[in-house]
């Protein structure tokens, strides 16, 4: 099976590597207008053609799980969701349903704090498909609509920021329940912009379906057939675009997902247009079960936190959720102290690289950006495990003013950070 | 042991040989651990891709347990009719610290690549009969002795190795 | 191009010149866009009822929190302004509710100020540790803070 898909195993271009038949290669990262973070790509054509791809990765690496090993179970549960950017509510779902079970509370958990964490999740999935099928529109050409669906997402930020204080990082979620309650007059208040943005939703989906010039641009695009997508594994809309229709909320359901009523979203022409789609009519689904959510919540009650004894007893457990990405993978040993042994994090990003490089063969080169923005690029989660944690300025492994000196260094003598 | 081996071959439909599994484990409702000895696991891995149709490999992760390793692949068993997913951790246990080898799953998961990669950049586990066992996430001038994630590195000391890095590179500039 | 045309493109453009722009001004933002009520930032502590347990200094994740103490009620606990994350962990598990996340949203800044006065705040001071002594450790804290910005400074010219 290797043998099928050996673009991965070359070293670089100093031309002794290059694929059989190409004469160009094209290099885009790790820094580059198109990506907004870094990452590697190594295209080889023929002509117009792509050959073959390939990448490399680990250029924002923050050393997560490392850090991870040297803080309390209670200190990573704000640790843990700066592993993204954008889908940092899920993460924190994750981990938090992870300490639980391996503390023993799984099932002290209220109806109502559930509740609550799905909202949070659920409304960052809608927030998360709308900035990427709005930049899929930039990457396309198509500005206008890049603008009307990011004016649009500032409906669902608000939201957001009005529950939670925060628009992008919620952080609602603790270790045996929920940080705030969602009371009723903010839940009054979200109803009408729900219903507002579902609207909007469905325009934008109009215009992506019907719009001949955007349509035109992604239909037949990177197609990724079903056998294939077998194959290489992908995960999440990459891989409900192609076919398979495995939602972890469905598959495996957590929270209260098998209580609400809703419905898996598949696909089955593989190509980006179909993952466009996907993406549309889950924001559409995840957007009415907000509405649900907050049907619920008047009636549900509940303690919103339980109390967990910061030390964890001894086991392992492997968590999963949906992130808006696709599958979010965790695998947590604990050794009864208050530190975690091992904690693995793997974002879904990672998983869908190789979809993406199979979906580039054969294909335009100028077709490229849609075909990498088609799973949703996120490299703070593909390459999360190293040394130094820039991101909470901890200064037992660089402080904040070394941090600073060697980026001013850095940009001074127009060098590398490391 | 062998009341979660015996459900678990029911829900697999296969036969599990009982020389090739130390344990099953049944961690909750149609979840499950499966561990083998890394001689064998190969084998084991064999029948659970051939016969029993397993094609997702959701990540790996490798962890030290007592002066051994352990490489845990997180496999998912998918029901299409029924929409349903059974997840599977494949434990591979007994890996020597000294000498760190286990066979590769790459004929059976092309996304074992990147996990195993990772996993010999930051633990040195030499994957064998993997076709390219490169670095994949660490930076390229990182000491190749140094495997950060083992559990003999602190946190002072990989910060020791980062900055020395960091000043080797800018002088070299 | 036909008269039609132009009569529709003409009355479209007289609608925009009355309707002004849509885009605002950032002012103007943020006077119909408040910041929600519930904003998060620095932590405050009531000093009445801190009972210097240490527990909100053990929970920091960023350890933007420091303090020093004699006993239950002789003690200081001083804040990182620029570490904090405003996560509201010390709130939480805070045994006697003692702590709060201020909501003034002019506080909800970040990352270097480049003036350590701001950067280093005393939230709290019990007993004999009250006046004098917090005043001369805050000082100390900040001496400490300026040297690495001079050395920042300096390195940077």
């Amino acid at each position: 099976m290797a043998e099928d898909f050996r673009s991965r195993f070359r070293v670089l271009t100093d031309g002794s590597d290059t694929p059989l038949g190409a004469d160009h290669h094209i290099f885009i990262g790790p820094q580059h207008p198109w990506a907004e973070e870094p990452a590697h790509f190594i295209i080889h054509l023929k002509g117009e053609r792509v050959v073959e791809a390939n990448i490399r990765i680990g250029f924002n690496l923050r050393g997560m799980e490392k850090a991870m090993e040297a803080r309390t179970w209670r200190q990573n549960t704000m640790l843990i969701p700066r592993a993204c950017g954008i889908c940092s509510a899920v993460h924190q779902n994750v981990y938090v349903r992870l300490v639980e079970r391996l503390a023993g509370i799984e099932d002290q958990v209220s109806e109502r704090a559930k509740l609550i964490r799905m909202f949070s999740c659920e409304a960052e999935r809608v927030h998360s498909h709308m900035l990427w099928y709005g930049i899929l529109a930039h990457d396309a050409g198509f500005d206008t609509l890049f603008h009307v669906t990011w004016r649009d997402r500032e409906i669902i930020m608000d939201i957001v920021e009005d529950i939670s204080g925060n628009r992008v990082n919620p952080a609602l979620m603790l270790i045996g329940g929920v940080k705030r309650d969602l009371p009723k007059e903010k839940a009054d208040k979200a109803r009408p912009m729900i219903n507002d943005l579902i609207k909007q939703v469905e325009y934008h989906k109009k215009v992506f379906t019907e719009e001949t010039s955007i349509v035109n641009r992604l239909e037949n695009v990177g197609v990724l057939t079903k056998e294939d997508a077998k194959k290489v594994t992908p995960n999440g809309p990459t891989a409900r675009g192609s076919g398979l229709p495995y939602d972890i909320r469905k598959t495996f359901p957590y929270e209260l997902y098998d209580d609400i009523d809703w419905n898996v979203v598949y696909y089955t022409e593989g190509d980006v247009l179909a993952t466009t789609l996907v993406r549309l009519d889950e924001t559409l689904e995840s957007l009415r079960m907000l509405n649900q959510i907050l049907d619920r919540l008047e009636t549900a009650s509940g303690e919103l936190l339980q109390r967990v004894k910061p030390r964890i007893s001894e086991g392992k457990y492997m968590t999963r959720a949906e992130a808006p990405r696709g599958e979010d993978i965790h695998y947590g040993i604990a050794n009864g102290t208050d530190k975690p042994e091992r904690y693995k994090i793997r974002a879904p990003s990672l998983g869908n690289i190789d979809a993406t490089l199979k979906r580039m063969d054969g294909e335009y080169i100028a077709d490229m950006p849609v075909i990498l923005r088609s799973y949703d690029p996120c490299f703070s989660c593909t390459n999360r495990v190293m040394i130094i944690n820039q991101s909470t300025g901890e200064k037992k492994i660089m402080g904040q003013d070394e941090f600073a000196r060697r980026a001013i260094k850095a940009k001074k003598y127009n060098r590398p950070f490391f | 042991m062998s009341d979660a081996l015996n459900e678990l071959e029911n829900i697999l439909n296969i036969t599990i040989p009982k020389d090739l599994v130390e344990g099953v484990v049944k961690v909750e409702k149609g979840h499950f651990d499966v561990i083998s000895p890394s001689e064998k696991a190969y084998d084991l891995m064999k029948i659970l891709h051939d016969d029993a149709g397993i094609y997702h490999l959701s990540t790996i992760s490798a962890y030290e347990k007592d002066d051994s390793f352990n490489v845990c692949y997180h496999i998912q068993h998918r029901i299409e009719e029924e929409v349903k997913e059974i997840p599977i951790n494949f434990i591979v246990t007994k890996i020597d610290k000294d000498n760190p080898k286990t066979p590769s799953m790459i004929d059976f998961f092309v996304a074992a690549d990147y996990y195993e990669r990772e996993c010999y950049d930051f633990y040195g586990i030499y994957f064998n009969d993997h076709p390219f066992m490169e670095r994949l996430i660490l930076p390229e001038k990182w000491p190749d002795d140094v495997r950060p994630m083992k559990k003999e590195y602190s946190w002072e000391q990989i910060r020791e190795i980062t900055l020395n890095l960091a000043k080797q590179i800018s002088e070299d500039d | 191009m036909s008269k039609k045309k132009l009569l529709v493109m003409g009355r479209e453009v007289i609608k925009n010149q009355a309707k002004g722009p849509v885009t605002l001004h950032i002012s103007e933002r943020l006077e119909k866009h408040p910041p929600p009520e519930d904003i998060r930032t620095i932590p405050r502590i009531i000093e009445e009822k801190c009972i210097m347990c240490g527990t909100c200094v053990k929970v920091c994740p960023t350890h933007c929190l420091w303090m020093e103490k004699d006993d239950k009620d002789n003690g200081m606990i001083w804040l990182l302004r620029p570490q904090c994350m405003w996560c509201g962990h010390c709130q939480t598990y805070c045994p006697k509710d003692a702590i709060h996340i201020d909501r003034e949203p002019s506080l909800s800044v970040s990352l270097f100020s480049f003036n350590v006065r701001q950067d280093y705040e005393m939230i709290c001071a019990k007993g004999s540790f009250k006046g004098e002594k917090a005043e001369k450790k805050l000082a100390e804290v900040i001496e400490e803070g300026a040297k690495t910005i001079k050395e920042i400074e300096e390195f940077r010219s």
